[in-house]
């Protein structure tokens, strides 16, 4: 619900802002992430993730706000090419929380339960422009 | 040569260190007792020939990043230490992540460095093995041509039966493993004729225990594996994956975790999650190694001695 009345009100700046404020005040932190603390939360990814290079998952330099599988080279399940997700903070959010529950089918099966370092991973990504 | 009682009196002393205390590890508790009383408890010799065989494990030829930029020369560097081991194993086990990525380029680098072991190899899968996460047919036709379904297969040395197990093709949540029905299936089959003595040494990559559900270190249908092999005076079940020592204990069966040849991982809950862990460059080899084994005898643990490359 909240999602469809930001995507409606897209345009208005005012209105944008105040649901953004509130989405926080929800309690969904996913947009007031630490940065810094984000860039040691990230080896929970390296295992699979590198920022410049495809691995076992794709490169993640300029995933925020990216179209979902379209980092040439990378082999993506037919699952995630279908999706048509994008990448905004709200979405990694869900995403981490559990990515076959977001895309059955997806290669990715581990999430971060931990809503904070969540949040401080998108930070750091969002970073990685 | 094996039945030699000089060379099996040769590996009897190996155990002693020269210090009158014998070690063993058992359930992660490394004991030690008087060398009077190892002899008295030693049990008079059976089916089983003595002989050793080294795990390796997590090679990830192929991965460059900050935790190890030369993963080539530290599993080189593990050759060495098996060239050097005192008694000469009698073969060596890969419990997977050969490579990092699977390529047919990282295939052909892996073979070629591990081939100069001069000593076969056999192989389970990790899932950095396994083509876009879910073609194990490169890997088998390399690794294990004459496995069965998707790379699960047993052997018999010596009078201990092994048996690789593959847990790296299915998923669940947090990205433990799964051995699926069908190699459920096979397993039965394959353990049913085997009498309750025989030792039984179960090779996979995620480990066969629970070891920390919330960063997938585990497998998820493990028990009913477990089940099948309760029955045998003997179990060891020997795992990669989790790149450091870790061992478990239930009924008969030691559960142990080895290092890997290239970089190490945070321990079970530390730190943000599972991924390469970066240490001072000269404190790495003291993170990485391999595993040597001792079969000596039926119904008794097999001895466990890890050794870094440091």
């Amino acid at each position: 619900m909240r999602r469809s009345n930001l995507a409606c009100l897209a345009g208005v700046a005012a209105f944008a802002l105040a649901a953004a404020s509130s989405a926080v005040a929800a309690g969904e932190p996913f947009a007031h992430g630490d940065p810094v603390a984000g860039k040691i939360a990230y080896q929970a990814c390296m295992g699979c993730h590198a920022i410049d290079d495809n691995d076992v998952g794709p490169k993640h330099r300029g995933v925020v706000g990216r179209a979902a599988a379209s980092v040439p080279g990378y082999a993506y399940s037919t699952a995630l090419k279908a999706s048509g997700i994008v990448w905004t903070p709200a979405m990694i959010d869900r995403w981490l929380q559990g990515p076959q529950k977001l895309v059955p089918g997806a290669k990715m099966f581990f999430s971060i339960p931990n809503p904070k370092q969540r949040a401080d991973i998108i930070a750091y990504l969002a970073t990685q422009k | 040569m094996d039945h030699d009682p000089t060379r099996r009196r040769a590996l009897q002393c190996l155990s002693w260190a020269g210090t009158g205390a014998l070690f063993t590890m058992s359930g992660g508790v490394a004991s030690s007792v008087m060398v009077e009383t190892a002899l008295a408890a030693t049990p008079a010799p059976q089916a089983v020939a003595p002989f050793s065989f080294v795990q390796i494990s997590d090679t990830h030829i192929g991965f460059k990043k900050p935790a190890n930029p030369d993963v080539v020369g530290t599993l080189r560097e593990t050759i060495r230490k098996i060239k050097a081991l005192p008694t000469t194993p009698d073969f060596i086990i890969h419990t997977g992540d050969i490579t990092q990525l699977a390529t047919p380029e990282q295939f052909d680098t892996a073979q070629q460095i591990l081939s100069e072991l001069k000593t076969p190899i056999f192989f389970t899968p990790g899932e950095h093995d396994i083509v876009d996460g879910a073609n194990a047919q490169p890997y088998k036709a390399r690794f294990a041509p004459s496995a069965k379904g998707d790379g699960w297969y047993s052997f018999d040395h010596r009078g201990v039966h092994f048996v690789a197990l593959v847990n790296v093709l299915q998923f669940v949540d947090a990205g433990a493993g799964k051995l699926g029905p069908d190699q459920l299936a096979w397993l039965k089959a394959d353990l049913e004729p085997l009498s309750a003595s025989t030792p039984i040494v179960l090779m996979s990559h995620f480990p066969l225990w629970p070891l920390y559900s919330q960063w997938g270190w585990e497998t998820s249908d493990a028990a009913e594996a477990l089940a099948l092999v309760r029955r045998f005076g003997s179990v060891t079940a020997l795992n990669g994956h989790i790149h450091q020592i870790q061992q478990h204990v239930e009924g008969k069966v030691v559960f142990h975790a080895a290092r890997s040849t290239a970089f190490p991982q945070p321990a079970p809950g530390v730190g943000p999650g599972p991924g390469p862990l970066v240490v001072p460059p000269e404190q790495l080899r003291g993170f990485i190694g391999l595993t040597s084994l001792e079969v000596r005898a039926h119904n008794a643990p097999i001895p466990i001695t890890d050794t870094t490359l440091a």
